[in-house]
């Protein structure tokens, strides 16, 4: 089954006096536990076409499913709430609420989904440990090395067990080292949970990674091919 | 314009939301500062003339001890001759013999002790409002010799009207019996209830002959021109009077010391409430300004770093905060000015004043005033205050170390 | 959204103290506004009950039963009979706690130095004594020992303007049901001393049956009054004592006797509540500020907050929750401020130098601020319910941020 359906996507800006077309007639399908990196300078359009599957932003015209769901015309609320239940985000920075430490970011989101305290706490400390973060939970995040910021991150992303997660521009602000552990990170939690990604990048190791490469200029997709993804920890 | 001056301005308008609520939080307490001080200082100019000039006058003349024991023997000689010989003095506007005494009076139904007031009808008029509010019939003439005007109370009370006899039994200031009959003449009602219910007056000569009084009287009413004027009548007229006859000169602050302690204990109360006010403006301003410093902190760094001392970091923004207040203190003062303008024009009123008012001799609606001090005086406290209040932001930046500045965050 | 509750409310409390020199001095600022609106409406409270007081004591009991005219016509003429039959009953029983028949008509004093118009009251001490009309304070002699006794109570002030004093012989005249002068001569027993000196100058006290029988008004009396120990209270129970008291009698409770008292209690909380949401809106312009800027400051926040799917309901809630917090503490420190500096003040303040102008209102020469938990309580609506009110537009301005924008906010 397909997990992303796009169909004709249009979104405009003004900058000024300049109209900037960030999404010009975007059809794209991706499949369930696919991993694919969306390339391409910046103001190609990458980040739009991302907040627009992540429900985060609504195309001027065109359509979206995620899941199966239609996106591309829900309320504020509605948005929030497919957000919040089917879509798991990464952010290049500023990924963490500062005045909550790590575990209570992670429990966050389930917290708001209505998850019992318990059940919570639980998760949480799994999935810190999974994404290697054991140990670490009652850190701020202010007391976290930007690696270590991504992974609470990702962890957040994770919990709720949704079907997809979003990265924009995840390992920007990280040394190379963290950068690839975050990677292998993704890739397996894509192997063992099944969990489609889709990762907007313009660094060409992080493209390594991917099943299939999708680039993107002047809102436009012009190239979209499989590739054979590197190694772990290569 | 001065550079520092327009970086200043420039400063002030980095949050313009906030500077707009901080100006707002001055304006509005300058507002009412305005408009209740105009209040304020308008009632209590009405207050202390509705209270003198119904009767009291600015001042009397009394033998001592008068005004607190009342004997009938502590009277003024020569009256008439001595009130007389004061209208001479520059600054009195007018002067009038007065007498009392208490009497049983007496109409074919009824009977009261009541307070008589000798009066001398021709210049009665001149130093009391009293005799202009005669509801019937007419007030006493110079040529009455037993007529009397009644509060409408009193005269309701005693179920008399003009035509009526009235007769009184006292005692005369020898000791002896006093008794007369005199004629209703005249009804005033003032719409104040104790005066209604009080007044009864009568002419001087024939009080002076039924109470044994000679040309006695026991009071000289006087006027001045103006309120400003009484300290200056007082000293006038001490030298003026006869010596050796332990007369007293009297202000209205002593003959009623009430008004002037209602005065203070009002305005006491008010200032507390402007006191408040003002200190949480200066709460408000005290935020905005430590704030708008915290967040440049780095920009302050790097001015220092290039050379620019702290204190004029520190005058700089006190410079913000002048301009704040400055903004607060005139759009403060425009907005108060007219709406206390409007409010002067149209008068207002709020539950329950009709009876308060009644009480201090008010009248039923408030007609604020505006004067340069009502609008100045409020809105230039906030303004020192908000000054004041940037000191503690302003002095914190002479700490300021341009390294340690330009690392925070 | 009950699940939810904990977690915004861990984020507004630690938001609140992320910038703490500013949460403390909106803290300090709503703490001294509230102490301010509970210390102010301590005082007036203060102020009014005691005129009210002071007002009850010159016109004793709650309730009054008169003649039909007498009130307009205060004369021996406009007398009733003493309370017989339903009206006794009445009176009898509870909640009237006490009751007593008078006598009370204009007259006029004499002394061999001066006469006054007075206001004499012909009085059963035993019966007067439980409902307060009695003076509080007597500086000579004794007070009357019964309704029958034949000497004078009268105030310090008229004694030092009649020159007259303890065991000196004066003379009352006063009208009868006739029209004719009644006097009597009788001798000074006892001088009291009262709050007001208008009081002093206007009562004077004489045994009831030695006042009918010098105004040959037999049995009669002028006026029953009656107390329930209230006098909040009083419209719940005067209306029986009317229908008992029958169409020839006219009863009136004390907020007609004296409409300026009613008035100054209804005012009070009008007053009170004026003065707060005055306070308030010098308040609330600092407290809009400090969320504007809360919120401005962390924009980003917000967008990542709304990115994971935090509705903008439950931001509203938590920008709401952060002003909630702030204006609780608020109020906790201004409650205590007000309760640390008017408990010992409720002993009286002083305010003998103003005494005078006080008196013009009815009061005496100390002022009892009174801490009621009514104005605690008001002060606490006004500030919580404006206090939301005013955030709902920092909160709203949060709730409606657009995260793609908020989150790309530099």
């Amino acid at each position: 089954m397909s997990s992303i359906s796009c169909h004709n996507l249009c979104k405009t800006f003004r900058q000024g006096d300049e109209v900037i077309t960030a999404l010009d007639r975007v059809c794209l399908d991706i499949d369930e536990g696919e991993f694919v990196c969306l390339s391409g300078p910046s103001g190609s359009g990458k980040t739009t076409l991302l907040n627009a599957v992540g429900a985060l932003d609504s195309p001027d015209s065109g359509a979206i499913t995620v899941g199966g769901r239609r996106v591309d015309n829900l309320s504020r609320s509605a948005q929030a709430d497919m957000r919040l239940h089917h879509i798991g985000f990464v952010f290049q920075a500023f990924n963490l609420i500062p005045v909550l430490s790590a575990r209570e970011n992670v429990e966050f989101v389930m917290q708001v989904q209505g998850v019992p305290a318990a059940r919570r706490r639980q998760v949480a400390d799994q999935v810190l440990a999974e994404v290697g973060m054991a140990g670490l939970e009652r850190r701020r995040p202010a007391q976290l090395s930007g690696g270590q910021q991504q992974r609470v991150a990702v962890a957040r992303a994770i919990a709720s067990k949704p079907a997809l997660v979003l990265a924009d521009e995840p390992t920007a602000n990280l040394d190379s080292s963290s950068a690839a552990q975050l990677m292998d990170l993704f890739v397996t939690l894509n192997a063992e949970r099944g969990i489609t990604f889709v990762i907007s990048t313009h660094d060409a190791r992080v493209m390594a990674y991917a099943g299939r490469l999708i680039k993107m200029r002047d809102g436009m997709i012009v190239a979209d091919e499989p590739q054979q993804p590197r190694a772990m920890g290569a | 314009m001065n550079v520092t001056w327009l970086l200043a301005w420039r400063n002030l308008w980095r949050h313009r939301r906030r500077t707009w609520l901080t100006v707002g939080a001055m304006v509005f307490c300058n507002v009412l500062l305005v408009f209740l001080i105009s209040l304020q200082l308008g009632s209590y100019q009405m207050m202390i003339d509705g209270t003198l000039s119904a009767f009291t006058g600015h001042i009397q003349i009394q033998h001592r001890g008068y005004l607190q024991d009342q004997r009938m023997r502590q009277s003024v000689p020569d009256a008439a001759l001595l009130a007389q010989r004061l209208r001479e003095v520059p600054v009195v506007d007018s002067a009038a013999a007065r007498a009392e005494a208490f009497a049983l009076a007496s109409s074919e139904e009824r009977s009261f002790g009541v307070l008589l007031t000798a009066v001398q009808p021709h210049y009665e008029p001149r130093v009391s409002t009293l005799p202009d509010m005669i509801s019937q019939g007419r007030y006493l003439r110079a040529s009455d010799a037993h007529e009397i005007v009644l509060g409408s109370l009193l005269a309701r009370n005693l179920k008399v009207g003009p035509g009526d006899e009235v007769t009184f039994l006292g005692s005369a200031r020898d000791g002896s019996f006093a008794a007369a009959v005199a004629t209703v003449v005249g009804i005033v009602h003032s719409g104040m209830d104790d005066v209604d219910r009080n007044l009864a007056q009568v002419p001087l000569g024939w009080f002076q002959r039924v109470f044994a009084m000679g040309d006695r009287g026991h009071a000289i009413v006087l006027r001045v021109h103006h309120l400003d004027q009484v300290d200056a009548a007082v000293a006038a007229l001490r030298a003026a009077l006869p010596a050796g006859e332990s007369l007293v000169v009297l202000d209205w602050e002593t003959l009623q010391p009430g008004l002037r302690q209602a005065i203070t204990s009002d305005m006491a109360s008010a200032w507390f409430m402007y006191a408040v006010l003002i200190v949480l403006v200066a709460f408000s301003v005290l935020n905005t300004q430590l704030m708008s410093v915290l967040e440049r902190t780095r920009e302050f760094g790097v001015m220092l770093a290039l050379g620019m001392r702290p204190s004029r970091l520190a005058r700089l923004v006190a410079m913000e905060t002048g301009l704040l207040g400055l903004l607060g203190l005139v759009l403060g003062i425009a907005l108060g000015a007219l709406l206390t303008a409007y409010l002067g024009h149209v008068g207002f009123t709020y539950p329950g004043m009709d009876d308060m008012a009644a009480r201090f001799h008010l009248p039923a609606r408030m007609y604020p005033r505006v004067s340069l001090l009502s609008l100045c005086w409020g809105p230039a406290t906030v303004f020192v205050g908000a000054m004041l209040a940037a000191l503690y932001p302003a002095l914190r930046l002479l700490r300021l170390r341009p390294v340690a500045a330009m690392r925070a965050a | 959204m009950r699940r939810v509750v904990p977690v915004l409310a861990i984020l507004a409390w630690r938001n609140l103290w992320r910038n703490y020199r500013r949460t403390l001095i909106m803290l300090l600022a709503i703490g001294l506004g509230v102490w301010a609106m509970i210390f102010m409406a301590a005082v007036m409270r203060g102020m009014t009950d005691e005129m009210v007081r002071n007002g009850l004591h010159t016109l004793p009991g709650e309730v009054q039963i008169h003649q039909r005219d007498y009130r307009r016509d205060p004369s021996v003429v406009n007398s009733m009979a003493p309370p017989s039959g339903a009206l006794l009953q009445a009176l009898q029983q509870p909640p009237v706690v006490a009751w007593a028949a008078r006598v009370r008509v204009p007259a006029v004093l004499a002394s061999e130095r001066g006469s006054r118009g007075v206001t004499l009251l012909g009085v059963d001490p035993q019966a007067e004594a439980p409902l307060g009309s009695l003076p509080q304070e007597l500086v000579a002699g004794r007070f009357l020992s019964g309704a029958d006794d034949r000497g004078l109570v009268l105030g310090a002030s008229l004694a030092r303007r009649l020159e007259t004093g303890l065991g000196k012989r004066v003379v009352i005249m006063s009208q009868d049901p006739h029209n004719n002068v009644a006097d009597r001569g009788a001798r000074v027993v006892g001088i009291y001393r009262a709050r007001l000196s208008g009081t002093e100058e206007r009562f004077l006290y004489a045994g009831r049956s030695v006042v009918q029988d010098m105004l040959g008004m037999g049995g009669a009396v002028s006026e029953v009054a009656a107390s329930a120990g209230d006098y909040r209270h009083v419209a719940a129970w005067y209306p029986r004592i009317a229908a008992a008291a029958g169409a020839d009698l006219e009863v009136v409770s004390w907020t007609e006797l004296d409409p300026f008292l009613d008035t100054m209690l209804g005012v009070q909380d009008g007053f009170s509540l004026v003065f707060m949401v005055v306070i308030f809106l010098a308040l609330s312009f600092g407290l809009i500020n400090t969320l504007v800027m809360a919120v401005f400051e962390r924009i980003r926040e917000i967008g990542l907050m709304q990115a994971l799917g935090m509705r903008p309901r439950l931001i509203l809630a938590q920008i709401l929750l952060e002003s909630l917090f702030l204006l609780v503490l608020g109020l906790a420190a201004g409650n205590l401020l007000a309760l640390l500096s008017i408990v010992p003040l409720e002993s009286g303040i002083d305010i003998s130098g103003v005494a005078l102008g006080m008196e013009m209102m009815g009061m005496g020469n100390t002022l009892y601020p009174v801490l009621a938990l009514r104005d605690m309580l008001m002060s606490t609506g006004v500030v919580v319910t404006l206090g939301l009110l005013a955030s709902l537009l920092p909160a709203w301005r949060a709730a409606r941020l657009d995260p793609v924008r908020a989150l790309n906010t530099t």
